[in-house]
């Protein structure tokens, strides 16, 4: 008998042993990375964001019924002062359309951070198989959310959706264009870990709708070398 | 007879193992010590609007479950979360709006005692600037919980707050880096909890501290 409780014993503790070894802990889904690496050093890799289809609403948000320029998946926080911060949240595509992450559009202004009628913008670009990359800028102009009391509550009006934007144009650099306020890589993580270099934000529109609210891209064009 | 005794080792065999892996002195790591609370004020928060995976262990083990948002569905956002959070003002700051991003670590593992997220923050104060930082969160002391409760008299959830920043896995650095207005080039720590607190209460808690970066001769 005590053979037997021993031998099962033992059975017992191979059996959490080989649980714990095989047991099939979850990853991530990965697609092959889209760079192209340029003649005179360095990698380029675009990052592609859809507006609106691709803003992560935030629990509860139903884009029905709201003005054409409202953004789902936003916050704006400003102080007495009038200095104001924003937060967007999107998907992210590589070149071939494919999801491949989420990203944050954050954007202040006043104070410290910018000049008057500009913004300051943070994304931080998460692909979970490969990890994070910071990114920071001094905007072209004030690019930041605004928020709009209504009577189902406060909203969040986009830039990027507002028509007025897009008088005779498609397309608009946001990135400040003085070389010197280059968009930076401030820093990567796992993959990204060591590459360091600059970027561009650029919102192109693909149409006007009927009810006045617009369609278009994000293209976050990076390039980097690896310095570590 | 022989196949209760039999089912009795088997079973103690299992709970011995069990416990031997949960508690080994040789895998488990302890949470990154915390920063001074005199330096660096906690700021507890709420995260009940976060979008994607849910902050339980059954999602770290097996993987999300899909919630059915179509903004999340994507194969490749199975297994991460992200919340637009507000850090309320107090202990003489103001108030920072702030998104964070979590996503499985894929360097889990059971033999290690290693369950837990990367954990990425954008912060962002305004008028003063902006930060980023990033963290390692490690489960592994709610799985211990939740193992102990197991026994007669045990308690789910017998901590008030668990600390759950962790030592990162080899090759990830974590930190908190500077990005904009006064806090450009800044470097520090981060630190994050889980309160397991009523319904209705903040249920994290995150420090950061932050300094500006040391001088360098020519």
């Amino acid at each position: 008998m005590s053979r037997l409780f021993v031998g099962t014993f033992v059975a017992g503790l191979l059996l959490a042993g080989l649980a714990a070894s095989f047991w099939p802990l979850p990853g991530h889904t990965r697609y092959r990375s889209l760079t192209t690496v340029l003649p005179d050093g360095g990698r380029q890799e675009d990052f592609i964001i859809r507006w609106p289809d691709d803003r992560v609403g935030r629990n509860g948000e139903n884009g029905a019924g709201l003005p054409a320029d409202a953004a789902t998946g936003a916050a704006v926080l400003e102080d007495s002062a009038g200095q104001r911060v924003s937060a967007e949240t999107f998907r992210v595509r590589d070149t071939d359309d494919n999801v491949i992450g989420v990203a944050s559009r954050m954007a202040g202004t006043g104070g410290a951070i910018a000049d008057t009628n500009r913004s300051v913008s943070n994304w931080l670009v998460v692909i979970p198989s490969r990890g994070a990359i910071f990114l920071s800028q001094p905007d072209a102009f004030d690019t930041t959310a605004r928020q709009r009391d209504t009577v189902n509550g406060v909203i969040a009006l986009s830039t990027m959706q507002n028509r007025a934007l897009w008088n005779n144009t498609t397309e608009r650099r946001i990135t400040a264009a003085t070389p010197r306020y280059a968009g930076r890589i401030l820093r990567g993580t796992s993959e990204f870990a060591g590459l360091s270099g600059s970027f561009s934000e650029t919102w192109k529109l693909d149409g006007i709708n009927a009810d006045g609210s617009t369609h278009g891209r994000i293209i976050l064009s990076t390039l980097s070398e690896r310095t570590e | 007879m022989r196949w209760l005794i039999g089912i009795l080792g088997l079973t103690l065999g299992i709970v011995a193992g069990a416990a031997l892996l949960l508690f080994n002195p040789l895998t488990v790591r302890g949470p990154l010590a915390p920063i001074d609370a005199n330096l660096v004020p906690d700021k507890s928060y709420r995260m009940d609007d976060y979008r994607g995976m849910s902050p339980d262990l059954v999602s770290l083990l097996r993987g999300s479950a899909r919630s059915g948002e179509a903004a999340l569905a994507a194969p490749a956002l199975a297994n991460l979360r992200m919340a637009i959070i507000v850090l309320p003002a107090g202990d003489g700051r103001p108030a920072a709006l702030a998104v964070k991003v979590s996503t499985l670590a894929e360097q889990n593992s059971l033999w290690r005692a290693r369950l837990g997220t990367l954990d990425y923050w954008n912060l962002f104060w305004p008028g003063e600037g902006s930060v980023f930082a990033n963290g390692h969160s490690n489960y592994w002391p709610l799985v211990q919980d939740r193992f102990l409760a197991m026994r007669p008299g045990g308690k789910v959830e017998a901590e008030t707050a668990y600390a759950l920043s962790a030592p990162p896995p080899a090759g990830t650095l974590t930190g908190v880096s500077g990005a904009a207005g006064r806090y450009a080039g800044y470097i520090g720590e981060i630190r994050e909890s889980l309160l397991p607190a009523a319904a209705g209460e903040p249920g994290w808690q995150l420090s950061l501290k932050a300094s500006p970066p040391p001088l360098r001769s020519r």
